[in-house]
């Protein structure tokens, strides 16, 4: 018999307060796909997909219905293209994003990820090639996400292709300038990227895991904030170990919901269940915010002196919460300031709440990186590779997963107005500080060495 | 209580029988029940109470040993409890059916909320009956008024795996709307992922 406390709380957490199953995505291996004709090898890439994803939004909306919590986006993970491509030039790779495109298309999905490299220790031809598809790709192509990841704590800094991403996102932005250089929306560069991450734009499918897989990205921002909000209604002087317990007991329950549906999705589909990314992953939506949540604990926006604590709080709590509640907790798992999707962060960003220099320090502690961040259209791209390496390096040094998805405004300057539409939302252009000072340091190039924390055998 | 033994004493079958308690609520009702019961030697098999604005109604399944007829506990309880302000039913518990194996069916909760009107549960569990959707739990409280948080109708239902879903849903959607009420339909297992460990 379950009481009404229990019936009435979960359809609270339903109807008002944003839970959801944010994403699931379907990581569909492409690595059997190879082949060094391209016709025959976009045959096959064409022929898998629409093979194993032919289903996958039906039985997301069956399964959402059946337990009333909506499956908000199903989404596409393949293999990373330049490994599986790697026979091809760049231009050959941009007919593969294009079938990729299609095939999303067809599934029904609105993003397919996997256009993505690993290139950590160095560079191959495939590498090479891939990279050099990007920007064409991305302009041309609605829901393919690019994924390059130049840095891991094994193999440390590859900064030469720290340097080609800063000229790749430059050469996106401009061939979506009409767009204020949405391709670069769908471009993250990462450290230590995990290989079944839900989420896009990051979302591979990574060479170690199965030949089909569901991996399940839950949220709930604001199933947390109102939980706190409660808590302190309740009992205005909790502290802060509280409210950690309050946070960690909401994301246990959050979790359970993806764990469920996820695996009821993967069962009915008949493919392996992954893992459960418990990531409190915000939206343009009022009341789905992770920004809110800082406001609700006390700051009077995100960014201003106190954040980064709060942050590392919120994220570790989450991560306990999510941890208990299933056994496959993977992916990013952990706090994500998106500053587009998210309205209240863009809104702190706006009022100079939250500074480029502030968003660097809040990724130290939090589970994303520089996310979705505007800046203006005339940064170099020996600075966006400097922002980049930043980023790099605080994911290398602490062992965790840092990314940057660095959106360079063709023609608008800091404190103007992005608009990317749909989940990407609108953001305000951060100022970068430092002028062009970065310029003769990325040209120097090579690797920086993996740190000491790499030696830990 | 003593564990169930369909035999009872010397192979006779004991005599099972339901009754039922209904009134105001205070302390001692459930003991003054089995008190008597005891004094008589009948064995309490189950039972299961609930209150609802103060009046308390309970179900007690007893068996009685074989120098005891049902009248007579029957007068006996009546003589104990109606001085207490306590109305009791008894009547002889018949053997379920032989209805074949259960049919498979999935438990799903279904909940509405809703300004009050005239006819909600009535209207509901209708289209419950049509469908041969049995209700296994229900809890419906009406505090009056707009508020839809007042006004609350959980029911834990059996859904037979044979019927029309689609056409279920639909019926019962079709029906909330005509009423003015929100309603769910889930199937349990999300309530009891996300509470119980």
């Amino acid at each position: 018999m379950l009481s009404d406390r229990e019936i009435l709380s979960t359809l609270e957490m339903l109807k008002n307060e944003h839970l959801d199953v944010r994403a699931v995505t379907l990581g569909v291996s492409l690595l059997d796909c190879a082949a060094d004709d391209l016709r025959r090898f976009l045959d096959n890439i064409h022929a898998k997909i629409q093979r194993l994803a032919g289903r996958l939004v039906p039985v997301c909306e069956e399964v959402g219905d059946r337990y009333g919590i909506p499956i908000v986006n199903k989404r596409i993970a393949v293999s990373p293209m330049a490994v599986v491509g790697a026979p091809f030039s760049g231009d050959q790779l941009i007919r593969a994003g294009k079938t990729l495109d299609r095939s999303a298309r067809e599934a029904g999905v609105d993003f397919i990820g996997g256009f993505s490299a690993l290139v950590q220790k160095g560079m191959a031809k495939g590498d090479f090639a891939l990279i050099e598809a990007i920007p064409r790709t991305l302009s041309e192509t609605e829901r393919v996400c690019a994924s390059v990841n130049v840095a891991t704590t094994r193999a440390g800094i590859n900064m030469d292709a720290v340097y080609l991403m800063g000229k790749t996102i430059k050469s996106a932005a401009e061939l979506t300038a009409s767009r204020d250089g949405l391709a670069c929306a769908k471009l993250c560069v990462f450290a230590n990227i995990p290989e079944d991450i839900p989420f896009m734009a990051g979302a591979y499918l990574g060479v170690g895991e199965p030949g089909a897989v569901i991996n399940v990205g839950v949220s709930g921002p604001g199933v947390v904030k109102k939980a706190v909000d409660r808590a302190l209604a309740g009992d205005p002087h909790l502290t802060l170990g509280q409210l950690s317990e309050t946070i960690k007991r909401t994301a246990y329950k959050v979790t359970r919901v993806g764990e469920l549906i996820g695996r009821e999705v993967a069962d009915r589909l008949g493919a392996p269940f992954g893992v459960v990314d418990l990531s409190l992953a915000p939206t343009p939506h009022v009341g789905d915010s992770v920004g809110e949540i800082f406001q609700s604990m006390g700051l009077a926006a995100i960014g201003v002196p106190g954040s980064t604590a709060l942050l590392a709080m919120l994220n570790d709590a989450v991560k306990k919460g999510g941890a208990f509640a299933s056994s496959y907790v993977g992916g990013l798992s952990g706090a994500f300031i998106p500053v587009s999707e998210d309205l209240n962060i863009s809104e702190a960003a706006r009022g100079g709440f939250l500074s480029l220099e502030k968003l660097e320090a809040l990724t130290s502690v939090c589970s994303v990186g520089l996310d979705m961040v505007a800046i203006p259209g005339d940064t170099s791209a020996e600075t966006v590779a400097a922002l980049i390496a930043d980023e790099m390096a605080i994911g290398v040094i602490n062992r965790k997963t840092t990314a940057a998805r660095l959106i360079p405004v063709p023609g608008k300057k800091a404190g103007e107005k992005a608009f990317f539409g749909g989940l990407l939302g609108e953001a305000v252009i951060i100022p970068v500080g430092g002028g062009e000072g970065s310029g003769d340091f990325v040209r120097l190039g090579g690797r920086i060495p993996a740190p000491m924390q790499s030696l830990n055998n | 209580m003593v564990a169930f033994d369909e035999r009872g004493e010397e192979g006779s079958r004991m005599e099972k029988v339901v009754i039922s308690v209904l009134g105001r609520d205070r302390p001692g009702i459930v003991a003054a029940v089995s008190g008597i019961l005891f004094d008589l030697a009948c064995n309490i098999e189950s039972v299961s109470q609930t209150i609802l604005q103060g009046e308390f109604a309970g179900i007690f399944i007893a068996s009685m040993p074989s120098g005891i007829s049902r009248e007579d506990l029957g007068k006996r309880l009546d003589e104990g409890l109606r001085p207490l302000g306590l109305n009791v039913l008894l009547k002889p518990l018949e053997a379920a059916p032989d209805t074949g194996p259960a049919l498979p069916s999935e438990p799903f909760v279904i909940t509405t909320t809703g300004p009050d009107r005239l006819g909600l549960v009535a209207s509901v569990t209708a289209v419950l009956a049509r469908f041969g959707v049995n209700i296994t739990n229900l809890k419906a409280v009406f505090k009056g008024g707009d508020l839809p948080s007042r006004n609350v109708m959980i029911y834990e239902v059996d859904i037979p795996a044979g019927i029309d879903q689609l056409a279920f849903r639909r019926t019962l959607r079709e029906k909330a709307e005509e009423l003015g009420l929100d309603l769910s339909l889930q199937h349990r297992d999300i309530f009891e992922a996300v509470h119980r460990i």
